[in-house]
């Protein structure tokens, strides 16, 4: 008896606590969502529009890529109603099973950042930067080519397996073609790069000056610094006008299985709005895409920023191929 | 029903009885593992319908094996050589405190890997916490020497919690008289303890090898090369999941073989209600009291002060720096919540699963349990991508349901709920159960009134088992919850990727508080004398 009796309250306890902690239940007043940016970053957004508008957003959280394949394999059956993604490369991967944008959406963001299909929309700008500290007497990189250069040799932190770096070796080899790119991995690698898993220890390295410089994105300092570190790094943007300076938008898509599709556009529409535009400028420190929404503190306007001209909508042909040339090079 | 021979003699009855009520556990015990099979069936299943062109270099692969056979057994080595110098100090010498730190040695275990490597990262390094505190600073070792390093730390704790047990349990006498015939107190140590403490020393090598070539946290985050962080990498990063699901077979068959090799070096354990002896307690005097002393204080120092003092560091200074703190409530509630009800699903499970092999034992026996322990073998990345796959093509209305995500962790953690019933059954003389049918009671009332409360502790010792596990797992996780089901590990996962740190220490220091409770639950068991 007693121990049926020691069994039997735990598994009570249980209920209570999963039905108390997930409480899903479907209806037109919920929204699926898959974010393939994290929680911490996005979260206090979604609070903000479920406040608003009393529509309950269930999240999956995930890597971009990993969301997309999981989109691809669930089909029409998903409960997704929105996608969420990191990168265009993932957007335009499931862009078969997402349902056409209206113009009220696209019209908002310049076309340079959203898809040609109108199947996704950015909603924030990320940059490429070269990250460095402040003290280093190392010549900063002019164009990409120049982080193989031997005076960068072994200075260098990049993560290999991160979705920013191989969307911009995707980028590569949209501009220079894969032989092009394959070369100019296999210099990084004999530069003997610090490789890292993440761009956030990138930055938090070169501001320790365990190394000169890396490979991130722009808001990897920006965030450093919010969490009262980063005094000793700097952000640089490359020049010169190719990959290195490559401006990713994050964006959004609606599912075309959707059973919930106004819902779906209030939640796109949200994101291109002023309230959601300003929290990227001054939460994330991405560039909003919106007009008229101004940007973080000591960044570069966007339009300063050298930008190479690539179709965003054609990376998702070339990921996996990056994956494969990244894993080639010897870099993982 | 006449069972009349039972009742003149119970041995010739238990003869008579056991096919048939044996057959009832014998099934109940094969439905249960059912999930176990799933993973491999299907890691096999995928790979052999898409041919086994993975595209992956020979090269890669090779490499990849190294590095994990390398780790597995570099942890094992080190993490075994921790948990017996702490077991044999704090169980079998006079050292002053010595049952406190009998608790302290054991308390790491709630310390995730991914955690631990964390706080390596944060402590070392030009802006680390030891730098800011004593003035120096110490490279952070990424790789194999960071990943070895928190590993074992980390991982010794099991040893140390399978080897106090072990240690009390040798009988002093055999010690004394090699020491009397002019063995030196090391040479006794030597040849006659650790021969007899061999049994659970096999099984500590086997509990710390497992966990390493299964861990994911520690190896992705300090960047060793190992199957799982490959896995990972390339089922997050790459569209086409199929090089993934691959790997998680190949590196499968290394944990089953580990298990195959583990079945050869031992047998299985009878022993009915053995008595305990007072354990015999070796005075310590000079130098070797004050090393004693001193390599407790130092693992201590690494195993508990570094993890919880750089949390500590990360929240206050973000809190200085004007972070916002979440709270973690709901993380929490969702990771109690499905960490209990894995523990009771799986106690329940492992109650059929013990009966067998404590019980009946044969040739069925030996399978089920050679099953159990390939479901715990299973790197947990592989059990995720395997079982993400099974449920999108063979059991959709269970794919992303919290049922399958308690289910799994049952197929994984089941070993531990199976060992501490069968302990506890092992220890219990089925003639108490020979006796009550004898006296005419029925199988159930038997099972109610002698069997249940016998293996009750055991039981409840396995739930707690359970429940620091699936607490601390991460991977599988990662890949099978819920929408929208966010657990503690899980946000301190995301938080770590994406540099919010003080929500990563936050979250941290919630999660070691939480699992902090069942470890004192298993070690007033274990401990007590």
């Amino acid at each position: 008896m007693r121990s049926t009796r020691s069994l039997l309250l735990p598994l009570a306890v249980t209920v209570t606590l999963i039905v108390a902690a997930c409480g899903s239940n479907q209806g037109d007043n919920t929204l699926t969502l898959y974010s393939g940016r994290s929680e911490e970053l996005v979260q206090p957004l979604i609070d903000q529009f479920e406040e608003a508008t009393g529509i309950e957003i269930d999240v999956r959280y995930g890597e971009s890529p990993e969301l997309a394949a999981t989109l691809l394999a669930e089909g029409e059956e998903t409960e997704a109603d929105v996608f969420y993604a990191q990168d265009p490369a993932s957007l335009g991967s499931v862009a078969a099973l997402l349902a056409e944008l209206p113009n009220t959406i696209l019209s908002s963001v310049d076309e340079r950042y959203r898809d040609r299909d109108n199947r996704w929309v950015g909603t924030s700008g990320r940059v490429r930067s070269f990250v460095y500290h402040t003290g280093t007497d190392i010549p900063l990189p002019q164009t990409i080519d120049d982080v193989t250069n031997p005076a960068w040799a072994s200075q260098i932190g990049v993560a290999p397996t991160n979705g920013s770096f191989l969307a911009f070796v995707a980028a590569m080899i949209l501009e220079r073609g894969e032989e092009a790119t394959s070369e100019w991995l296999e210099a990084l690698a004999a530069n003997d790069p610090v490789d890292f898993p993440a761009n956030s220890p990138i930055v938090a390295a070169v501001d320790a000056r365990q190394i000169d410089g890396g490979l991130v994105n722009h808001y990897y300092l920006l965030r450093l610094r919010a969490e009262g570190a980063g005094a000793d790094a700097e952000n640089h943007f490359i020049p010169a006008g190719d990959v290195g300076s490559l401006v990713m938008p994050a964006g959004a898509g609606i599912l075309a299985s959707t059973s919930n599709l106004e819902t779906a556009r209030r939640f796109v529409e949200f994101l291109l709005s002023r309230q959601a535009q300003e929290f990227f400028a001054t939460e994330t420190f991405e560039y909003p895409l919106v007009e008229g929404v101004e940007q973080a503190e000591g960044l570069p306007p966007l339009s300063e920023i050298v930008a190479p001209d690539i179709d965003l909508s054609a990376l998702s042909g070339v990921l996996d191929r990056a994956t494969e040339l990244v894993a080639e090079a010897g870099l993982v | 029903m006449i069972e009349s021979p039972a009742r003149v003699s119970p041995n010739l009855g238990v003869k008579r009885r056991s096919p048939s009520s044996g057959r009832g556990w014998l099934w109940a015990a094969s439905a249960v593992l059912i999930p176990t099979l799933i993973p491999p069936a299907t890691l096999v299943w995928l790979v052999a319908s898409r041919g086994i062109d993975i595209g992956i270099p020979a090269r890669r692969l090779t490499e990849l094996f190294v590095n994990t056979l390398g780790l597995t057994i570099a942890v094992t080595t080190t993490g075994l050589l921790i948990g017996t110098l702490t077991a044999y100090v704090t169980a079998r010498t006079d050292i002053s405190g010595r049952r406190a730190w009998m608790l302290i040695a054991a308390l790491p275990l709630v310390v995730p890997s991914y955690v631990a490597a964390l706080t390596i990262i944060g402590a070392t390094g030009p802006g680390g916490v030891i730098n800011e505190w004593l003035g120096w600073s110490i490279p952070t070792p990424y790789g194999f020497v960071g990943s070895w390093l928190a590993l074992s730390i980390f991982l010794a704790p099991m040893a140390h919690l399978t080897l106090v047990p072990a240690l009390r349990q040798i009988d002093p006498s055999t010690e004394e008289a090699a020491i009397g015939l002019g063995a030196s107190r090391l040479k006794a140590f030597l040849t006659v303890t650790i021969p007899q403490a061999r049994p659970a020393l096999v099984a500590a090598a086997l509990l710390v090898g497992l966990y390493t070539i299964s861990d994911f946290g520690a190896v992705s985050l300090l960047r060793f090369d190992t199957f799982t962080r490959a896995i990972y990498t390339l089922y997050v990063g790459q569209i086409d999941r199929t090089p993934a699901i691959a790997l998680s077979l190949i590196l499968m068959v290394m944990a089953v073989a580990i298990i195959l090799v583990q079945r050869k070096a031992t047998t299985r354990a009878t022993y009915y209600s053995r008595r305990v002896s007072t354990p015999g307690i070796f005075k310590l005097r000079g130098w070797p009291k004050v090393a004693a002393a001193g390599a407790l204080a130092v693992y201590t120092i690494l195993s508990l002060l570094v993890p919880v003092g750089v949390m500590a560091r990360w929240l206050i200074r973000g809190l200085g720096a004007g972070q916002g703190v979440d709270q973690f409530w709901d993380e929490a509630a969702r990771s109690i919540g499905v960490a209990v009800a894995a523990a009771a699903v799986a106690v329940i499970a492992a109650f059929p699963v013990a009966m067998v092999t404590a019980r009946i034992k044969g040739r069925g026996a030996g399978l089920i349990n050679s099953a159990v322990w390939a479901g715990y073998a299973i790197p947990h990345i592989a059990v995720g991508v395997a079982v993400v796959t099974f449920a999108l093509r063979a059991a959709r209305p269970l794919y992303q349901s919290l049922a399958l995500l308690i289910v799994t962790y049952m197929a994984m953690f089941l070993a531990q709920a199976m060992g501490s019933a069968e302990d506890s059954l092992l220890r219990a003389s089925p003639d108490l159960e020979h006796a009550s049918r004898g006296l005419g009671s029925g199988p159930f009332a038997t099972l109610r009134r002698i069997t249940l409360p016998l293996a009750r502790p055991g039981l409840l010792a396995g739930a707690a088992l359970v429940f620091l596990s699936v607490m601390k797992e991460l991977p599988a996780t990662l890949l099978l919850r819920p929408n929208g089901f966010e657990t503690l590990a899980v946000r301190i996962w995301s938080a770590t990727g994406e540099g919010f740190y003080t929500q990563a220490a936050t979250a941290g220091l919630v999660l070691l508080a939480v699992s902090v409770v069942p470890l004192l639950a298993v070690t007033r068991r274990d401990f007590s004398d």
